[in-house]
Formats: structure tokens, sequence, C-alpha cells
């Protein structure tokens, strides 16, 4: 392996593992506002994802179970929000941060045993023959299936949205839900679905946090990701596959700092955990400077400009 | 429904609602409701230093409610509290470690408090009216980078090297340290606050700009064409909203903990959005439902020493308030039965 392997290769792979866990929230939350709906709930979706899963490593001893601990977690606490924000037609902001409050509750609760706990996590994939290809080869081979299973979702998830039936009833629910309701479509069920079916993502995302990324469990570990996922569906334009770039920019800012640090850069560490947080308000400043409405649902037009 | 009759109607169910979601999840956990509800009222207002407990973790919540309510009044979702307390704790804390001169340091603490929560709320206000970013993203975001800032100082630059490791500043001067009752940990803070809640309430419901504030939520339209600049009032409902909250911050640290220290705020802030939502941002209605919250909360740190319950159960009872009250809200609302304010 070669400096241009350690050095891109290196930083590349820590970008993407980094982006890993907000990628899979942010398409989560992504088609949920499409169909017109915000869900800041997701960071405490994120949170019950990452105590669950990491609880079912734990316990099993097998990531794959840990997953779908976190996706059926994500998913049971998204049904709040579902019932608030389109069953009785609450303030879906309210309604959000109750769902946050409540999934930090209860992974603060049922998380307390498992602080200290211990896990082994995913191994890296086998990348065969790829792993002689520079640069490509380093990043494959240090790929966990989290990572590779998030880069298949954009595809996957893009195509689905922008070329099947059912992806254009969801942008119908999200751009015309009255011409969508003519057509046949009932609104609050397509709304309902996309809510759970960010809960699911946003669960996964939790656990891929805490069973591959960190590997720990802490109270409160999401810390902001969830909240950072609704501001970068901003910045990717509600458009599924715009996702990758956004989550890369926090991903590829986090792993720079953590890099920063390693490299013993006479700036404090603590300072530098800032700057993801700051690079994703500063890229939402300049898309919402340089295109003020361009590519919002129009069903979410009423929420974001009062 | 008369006028009277309605709130309390409200009141009545969200409350049966959260209670009966509250005892769900206290049977979930195996614990028995009754005892458990018991328990935590018992520590919450059960002795005169339980509820001089509860007063003092109600005091950055009523002040954060305010802070949350007063931005709410030009139709802004400010969600801004939490980070504005960090940085008004910050900002008054630097005065403190600069200022040597005795007799104006508690008062020169927290008017920079207070200047300092009022620079972090400007901050989204000024994305929000300038370049149209929405203020709750930002405010939510402004948290981390804010309270990040005070790891940061208490574990770098201000560290105070006598402390061994432990990551604060240096402890502050007794001239710094507000007052305090009843022999208790209840300090200016709670004065203050109730005497903001009053003065805010006097001004939104009997002055011109409440009247004006009132105009500009409900219909901008009319609002232009009288003449009023939204910009412009949704900047001065942000800066007294985040003075408020700096206050608090600043509050907290010289009162509470007598230092800086990371994790200050223990929340204050979200339940302060959580408080002004249940009052309908009314500044009377943020007094009593800030005691409410801050003695539930108070009460988990009693019950995991009495009854052996982590105190994140009042966490979950605090989220599963907030579900109950947006609920019942929206129920009632959906079938034309009372309106919000």
């Amino acid at each position: 392996m070669n400096a241009i392997d350690i050095v891109l290769g290196g930083f590349l792979i820590s970008a993407l593992r980094s982006a890993t866990p907000l990628l899979f929230v942010l398409m989560g939350e992504t088609l949920t506002q499409r169909t017109g709906i915000v869900n800041l709930g997701v960071e405490g979706q994120m949170l019950v994802g990452a105590m669950a899963g990491y609880a079912a490593t734990a316990m099993s001893g097998n990531p794959w179970l840990g997953l779908a601990a976190g996706a059926g977690a994500g998913f049971a606490l998204s049904w709040v929000h579902a019932l608030l924000a389109v069953g009785v037609h609450a303030n879906a902001f309210a309604s959000g941060l109750a769902v946050w409050m409540l999934g930090f509750g209860l992974s603060a609760y049922y998380g307390s045993g498992l602080v200290g706990a211990k896990i082994d996590g995913f191994a890296t994939i086998d990348a065969g023959a790829i792993a002689t290809v520079p640069v490509i080869g380093s990043v494959v081979a240090g790929m966990t299936p989290t990572v590779a299973g998030a880069l298949l979702l954009v595809p996957m998830a893009s195509w689905w949205f922008w070329h099947t039936r059912t992806g254009l009833r969801w942008r119908a629910v999200g751009e015309a839900p009255a011409a969508a309701r003519t057509a046949g479509v009932h609104p609050a069920w397509v709304q309902v679905q996309a809510i759970v079916l960010g809960g699911v993502l946003s669960g996964i995302g939790g656990a891929a946090l805490s069973v591959d990324y960190t590997r720990t469990w802490a109270e409160g570990m999401s810390a902001g990701r969830g909240l950072v996922a609704v501001g970068l569906v901003i910045v990717a334009r509600w458009n599924p596959w715009w996702t990758l770039p956004a989550a890369l920019l926090f991903g590829g800012t986090e792993a720079l700092s953590l890099r920063l640090q390693a490299a013993q850069v006479p700036v404090s560490a603590q300072l530098l955990h800032i700057l993801p947080y700051v690079v994703s308000l500063a890229v939402l400043t300049i898309v919402c400077l340089r295109r003020r409405t361009g590519g919002t649902p129009a069903g979410l037009a009423a929420v974001f400009d009062r | 429904m008369n006028r009277i009759a309605a709130p309390l109607l409200r009141i009545a169910s969200s409350g049966a609602l959260f209670l009966a979601l509250a005892a769900a999840f206290f049977l979930l956990i195996g614990r028995h409701p009754l005892t458990l509800i018991a328990q935590i009222v018992d520590a919450s207002v059960g002795s005169g230093y339980a509820l001089s407990e509860s007063l003092v973790r109600a005091t950055p919540i009523l002040l954060c409610a305010l802070a949350t309510a007063v931005p709410a009044r030009a139709g802004l979702v400010s969600v801004g509290a939490e980070g504005q307390l960090y940085f008004g704790a910050l900002v008054g804390t630097g005065f403190v470690l600069a200022q040597l001169q005795a007799s104006t340091l508690l008062p020169g603490m927290l008017i920079a408090g207070m200047v300092g929560g009022a620079l972090w709320a400007a901050l989204p206000a000024l994305l929000r009216i300038g370049l149209a970013v929405n203020e709750t993203i930002s405010t939510l975001l402004l948290n981390y980078v804010a309270s990040l800032l005070v790891v940061w100082v208490v574990f770098g630059p201000w560290k105070n090297p006598a402390s061994q490791g432990w990551p604060a500043t240096a402890e502050f001067p007794p001239p710094a340290l507000p007052p305090t009752w009843f022999d208790s940990r209840i300090h200016l803070g709670l004065w203050l606050g109730i005497a903001a809640a009053i003065g805010l309430h006097l001004v939104l419901t009997r002055t011109r700009w409440g009247l004006a504030l009132d105009v500009i939520r409900g219909n901008p339209r009319v609002a232009r064409l009288a003449g009023l600049d939204a910009r412009r009032w949704m900047l001065a409902t942000m800066l007294v909203g985040g003075s408020l909250a700096g206050l608090a911050g600043i509050l907290e640290t010289a009162s509470i903990q007598g230092r800086l220290q990371a994790n200050l705020s223990a929340g204050a802030g979200f339940s302060g959005f959580l408080v002004a939502w249940l009052a309908g941002n009314d500044c009377l209605r943020i007094i009593p439902l800030a005691f409410l919250v801050g003695a539930l909360l108070a009460a988990g740190d009693g019950i995991q020493m009495l009854a052996d319950v982590p105190s994140s159960v009042t966490l979950v009872a605090q989220g599963l308030l907030f579900v109950a009250v947006l609920f019942v809200d929206g129920w009632r609302r959906t079938r034309g039965i009372g309106t919000r304010p």
C-alpha cells in the first residue's frame, strides 16, 4: 500500500464510516419530508435504535440482530409521531420534539445497564480482487456491511422514489395532496407509511452508530445527528440522490477533525468536535441563500416558509 | 362551551391521559403505578427540602420557557433556549474571570450572561430574517455548538489547574454568588423569572407591542399594511428571549454549580420548550407549569435514592406528558372543540 492509498483511501473510508449512520437517517427523513411531514423525532428514534441495537448485539453476539432490533425500535417509536402529526394533526415540530424527549428518556432508562458492555460488531467485508485496485481497493476493504448497505440504499431508494408507481404516489402526496386524493391515493396513509419507514431507517442508523461506528452505548450518543439530518434534507434539496454528498459533508468534516487531532495540530480536540455542526449550518445557510425555494415539496412550504 | 369550562376540560383530559400513559409505563417496568406516582409526588413536594429543590429545578425551566414563548409571539418556533443558556453561562463566566472589581461583579455578571444569550439568539434570528434559514433547525444546531464551546473552555483555556483533571473553571469569588433564600438553594433566578413572566405578560397583553405581535403572527398582510416590520419584531423577540435564557445559564452556573462546567443545563432549554407549549405561550400560565415540570424532574433524583428507580424514569414521564397534551389538543381541534390561542 502506498502513501496515496493511506492518506486518500484512509480519509475516504473514515468519512464514509462517519457518514453511514447519518445517511440512513437522512434518507428516511428525506422520504418522510417528501410526503409533507417533518419529523424532528428522528433524533429520539436514532437513540432507541442505538440502544436496542447495542443491547441485542451484546446479548446475542450477532450484530445483524442488532440492526434488526434497532430497526424495530425506530419503527415502534415513529408511530407516536404518526399518531400525533398525521392522526390528530398536531404541530409537526412539537410532535417531533415530544418523540425526541420520549426516545431520549426511554433509551436512557433501558440503556443504563448497557454502559460498559462489550460487543464485537461487524468485521470488514471481503473485498476479494477489488482490494488490489489503488485507493478504491483500500476503501472497499475498509467497509463494514453497514457502510456497504448505506451506499446501496442510495441508488435503490432513489430508483424506487423516481421510477415506480408507489414513488410517484409519495411525491404526489407531498406536492399536491388534493390531486393525489382525487387520483384515489389516501394522503394520510401514505404519510404514515413515510413516517414509519423513516422510523425504520433512523433506527437502523442509530444501531449502525452504536453497533458498528462507535461500538459503545452512551446516553444521548447520537449527539444531534438526527437534527443535523433534518437540516441536511434541505441541503440535499429533498432529492434521495443528494443524500450521499450531504451525509459525506458531515462525515468528511468529522473525519477531518479526527485526522487533525491525530496529527496533533495545535487546535483543541474539543473545538474540532464543533466543526461538523458549524459546517452543516454554514452549508444550510449557503443553500438557503442561493435557492430560496427550489426543490421544496409544495406540501412542506407551509411548514418552512411561515 | 364557555371560556372557563373549555380550558379546565383540556387540563383534565390531558392530565388523565398523561397519568394513564405514565401508569402503563410504570407497569411495563414492573413498578406498581400508584406507589411510584405517590413516591414521585413525595419526592417533589413531600418536604420543605423537596419543595425547595423542585423550585430550584423549575427556575431555569421558567426562564427558558419564556425564551421560547416570546419569539413564539412573533410566529417563530425557536428551540434554542438550551444553546442560549450555555452561551450566556459562557459570557457571564468570562466576565467573572476577567473582572476583579467586587462591587459591580454580580450585576455585571448577570448582564454579561443576558448579553451572551441574546447574541446566541441573534444569530438564528438574523439567518431567518436575512436568508430565510428555518429558525427551528438553526437553533437546534446552535444548541450543540454552544454546549461544545462550554466543553472546550472548561477543558482548555479556562480550566482550573487546581481542580486536578476535573474539567471546570476556577470557583466564583463570593461577591459573584447571587443571594439565596430560606436556607436552601433557591436563588435570585426564581424571583427574576417570576418577575419577568409577570412583566412580559403585562407587556404582551396590555401594550401596543403585544398588539403589534398579535397582528404580525395572526395576519402578516395586515401587519405590512399597518407598517409593521415583521423582521424587526422577530429580531426583538429573539433578543428578549435569548437574554432570559442567558440569564438562566449564568444563574445556574453561579448559584448552583459555583463555577462553569459542562452539562450545566440538564435539558432545561428543552423542558422550557415543553412548558411554553403546555402554556400556549401564555407567560402567566408558564409559572405554574414550569413548577410542575421542574418538580417532576427534581423527583427523579429523589426516587433514585428512595425507590431505587433510575432518574431517567422522569425523563420518560416528561416525554409522555408532551405526547398526552399534543394528542388531547389535536383531538379537540380536529373535532372543533376549543382552539389554541
